[in-house]
């Protein structure tokens, strides 16, 4: 499922995006809806949430820091809860594991909860090759289920449709009658949701934490319907990343309070489920299976890192996608990426590898938002350079694929020059007087330079001040030495 | 007491009279102004796009150059952020980090010397105005400096400052971004320019040459009627320094 994307790749779907005005309509409002309500909310209850991020950054690097053994403790308590604990290395081990499980049952039809992890190893696409239909059953993955879309966010994948096209989308792809307003819509969703429902054997979810010292595992969801997969089905799989992992369930819960605020604004989501195995004897109800893929796929590469292991601690709220100045212009499409976004553009490579997605490091102003507003405080900005210094061969050399990932050469001669100018005053100062005396020849021949060509496309040349020496020299009492 | 003055590239390059105030800003306080003429850029270009070892050089041509125990000060929040917090992640773990540190601890942001350290008043000479301001990104992020140049904004008693809708939000400069991602950058100049106008204020203003060269740069291809001005230069004429 992975190939390489190149420069021009990029170039294309991102002007595509930033010509879409209904998309940029879209992204601009509900960004900023997620960002106020999120701002309100924590300027009326949290006036402790700086405490609180520092508590839930501290419960994920504590168990980061020894993952394997918490892992390890958790297989052992969610096997006595009577879990079936799966590991799978890759995406492709996964999908084989969920298929096997399929097929030995006689399942042809999957009901699935909203799961980025599911997305990351391209579950639906794989069942679909191999005749099994995943039915998507979040109304925001069902949305882009029936436009054949991916996910443009990790927490709300259909924000690129408002109400209006989204009733278009019922209409055409349901029978339904066109409608725009949000209760009528979720009726549509609501009525072909629940004969959906009926007959499905088994479900599919993610997972929000996964709670080492209890082995159970908690899920946070809006709509009731992640919870139907959970429990209607005799067969409940759920995809575990193995950074969920969490200690306690007191850490889950520092961890839910970041989460729900961060991602859409609110104290808590309507429906939080956590799930301690398969229906036990005597019980009424609940899934008679219950398995539980624990996914690596790369994840221990980056755990290996120094600095890159902080990125495991994500809890995929999503916030810094909202916050994103970058995001909300071009959208979750154009980084043609699981995982958009600032955590997507740390991410991506070292799930993907590098050289398969070079150009997304080049999708950030560094304005550090993202870094601001993480709830568990995961440096951003900085792991963004510092995926740019592993493609110019001068970072730490750890990033997957790093070693064949394109590199310009003109960009390198570029700065190792201008490295050297700006290390030596002489030089600056001859370089700084030569763009001084040539600056009207610049304005001339711009157009035809190529960095100057691309500053120009969207600015006026600079009114150049002249010669700042000369000038400091004349200023009186200023030592210059 | 004596500082040094450390213009920064863009205020070499394009924004000198600005230079020439910020030393007449710190001179009035009765500050004995060094300024070396050996001085550079701090760095920024190469370190954001990657280039760690190249950038390292800069680092410590800086710090070699800069070596009087005087506050260092530099009329830039994004260059403070490079000089004062980067330069020691780009040290880390290397023999000469303790002498990059005693740099970084040095270096400071003209506003917050001017309100921090030197605790100015301000008279405001200048006639009824209203402008609005942008936070640069590192400036309010990285070096966290913004704070003091909107105090020393309100001792203006006849500026009337209108807060733009999207203050914190990057105005697409991002340095060599603006050139890597053209379109985009531009998508958010534009968003920019379209909250700065919505306020009718006469002068935008920013303490950051950078994203003032961006911002006024798109504004003037497009004929935009209000004006930008570097936060300095606003300040000098306001306080009767001319030019």
């Amino acid at each position: 499922m992975t190939h390489t994307h190149t420069d021009h790749d990029y170039e294309q779907v991102i002007g595509e995006k930033l010509n879409d005005a209904q998309l940029r309509t879209n992204l601009r409002s509900a960004m900023d809806t997620l960002i106020h309500k999120r701002k309100d909310l924590l300027k009326e209850r949290y006036p402790e949430w700086e405490q609180l991020r520092t508590m839930g950054q501290n419960a994920k690097l504590k168990v980061l820091s020894k993952l394997d053994s918490f892992v390890q403790q958790f297989e052992e308590n969610a096997t006595k809860n009577g879990f079936v604990v799966h590991y799978a290395s890759t995406a492709r081990d996964a999908n084989e594991i969920i298929y096997n499980l399929a097929k030995e049952r006689g399942v042809e039809r999957i009901l699935k909860g909203k799961s980025m992890a599911s997305e990351e190893i391209g579950l639906n696409q794989y069942m679909k090759e191999k005749g099994i239909v995943a039915k998507e059953t979040d109304l925001g993955e069902l949305i882009i289920q029936l436009i054949d879309e991916h996910p443009v966010h990790i927490v709300v994948p259909a924000i690129h449709k408002n109400r209006h096209q989204v009733g278009k989308i019922f209409q055409e792809k349901l029978g339904a009658p066109l409608e725009s307003e949000p209760e009528k819509l979720n009726g549509i969703a609501r009525k072909h949701m629940r004969g959906e429902f009926e007959g499905f054997k088994m479900g599919i979810s993610g997972v929000n934490f996964a709670i080492a010292n209890e082995g159970a595992i908690w899920l946070v969801e809006n709509e009731g319907n992640g919870r139907m997969t959970t429990t209607a089905c005799d067969i409940h799989v759920a995809i575990c990343g193995i950074e969920k992992m969490v200690e306690s369930f007191e850490d889950a819960s520092i961890l839910n309070n970041l989460l729900c605020p961060s991602a859409v604004g609110v104290q808590i989501t309507c429906y939080q489920n956590i799930i301690t195995g398969p229906r036990q004897e005597g019980e009424l109800d609940g899934p008679k299976e219950a398995h539980i893929i624990l996914l690596d796929h790369n994840r221990s590469n980056i755990l290996a890192d120094e600095k890159y292991y902080r990125a495991l601690s994500c809890i995929r709220c999503g916030t810094c996608l909202n916050h994103c100045p970058v995001y909300d212009k071009i959208g979750g499409h154009a980084y043609l990426a699981t995982y958009p976004g600032p955590i997507g553009v740390v991410i991506t490579p070292q799930l993907f590898g590098l050289d398969n997605y070079a150009h997304i490091a080049n999708l950030c102003s560094l304005c550090g938002r993202c870094g601001e507003v993480c709830p568990v405080k995961i440096p951003l900005p900085e792991l963004i350079r510092d995926l740019r210094a592993e493609k110019t061969h001068e970072g730490r050399g750890v990033v997957r694929g790093y070693k064949d990932t394109k590199h310009s050469k003109l960009e390198e001669l570029g700065m190792k020059a201008f490295a050297k100018i700006a290390s030596n005053g002489t030089l600056w100062r001859a370089v700084m007087a030569l763009s001084g005396t040539f600056a009207p020849l610049g304005k001339l021949f711009g157009h035809y330079t190529p960095v100057l060509q691309k500053w120009l496309r969207y600015r006026e040349m600079p009114k150049v001040q002249g010669n700042l020496h000369a000038k400091i020299k004349n200023l009186p009492g200023v030592i210059y030495e | 007491m004596k500082v040094y003055f450390f213009a920064t590239c863009l205020g070499g390059a394009v924004f000198s009279q600005t230079a020439l105030n910020c030393i007449k800003l710190l001179q009035r306080e009765g500050v004995e102004v060094v300024f070396k003429k050996d001085q550079t850029c701090c760095g920024q270009p190469s370190y954001n796009s990657g280039y760690y070892d190249q950038t390292r050089q800069i680092v410590l041509h800086n710090v070699r150059l800069f070596k009087e125990d005087y506050p260092v000060i530099v009329p830039s929040g994004s260059c403070v952020g490079m000089m004062a917090h980067d330069y020691l992640e780009l040290f880390e773990g290397h023999k000469e980090y303790d002498e990059v540190k005693n740099f970084s601890l040095r270096v400071y942001e003209l506003a917050e010397f001017l309100d921090k350290k030197l605790e100015v008043h301000y008279t405001d000479l200048g006639a009824p105005i209203k402008v609005t301001w942008h936070s640069n990104c590192h400036a309010l992020r990285v070096s966290k400096v913004i704070e003091s140049a909107k105090k020393i904004i309100s001792q203006l008693s006849n500026v009337e400052l209108v807060p733009l809708q999207r203050e914190e939000e990057c105005c697409g400069f991002g340095g060599t971004f603006a050139v890597k991602e053209p379109e985009i950058s531009n998508a958010m100049v534009q968003e920019k320019i379209h909250d700065i106008e919505s306020r009718q204020v006469e002068y935008i203003l920013s303490a950051d040459a950078g994203c003032l060269l961006n911002i006024s740069g798109a504004m003037a291809k497009m004929r935009s009627k209000t004006k930008s001005m570097h936060f300095y230069d606003f300040l000098a004429q306001r306080v009767g320094l001319g030019a």
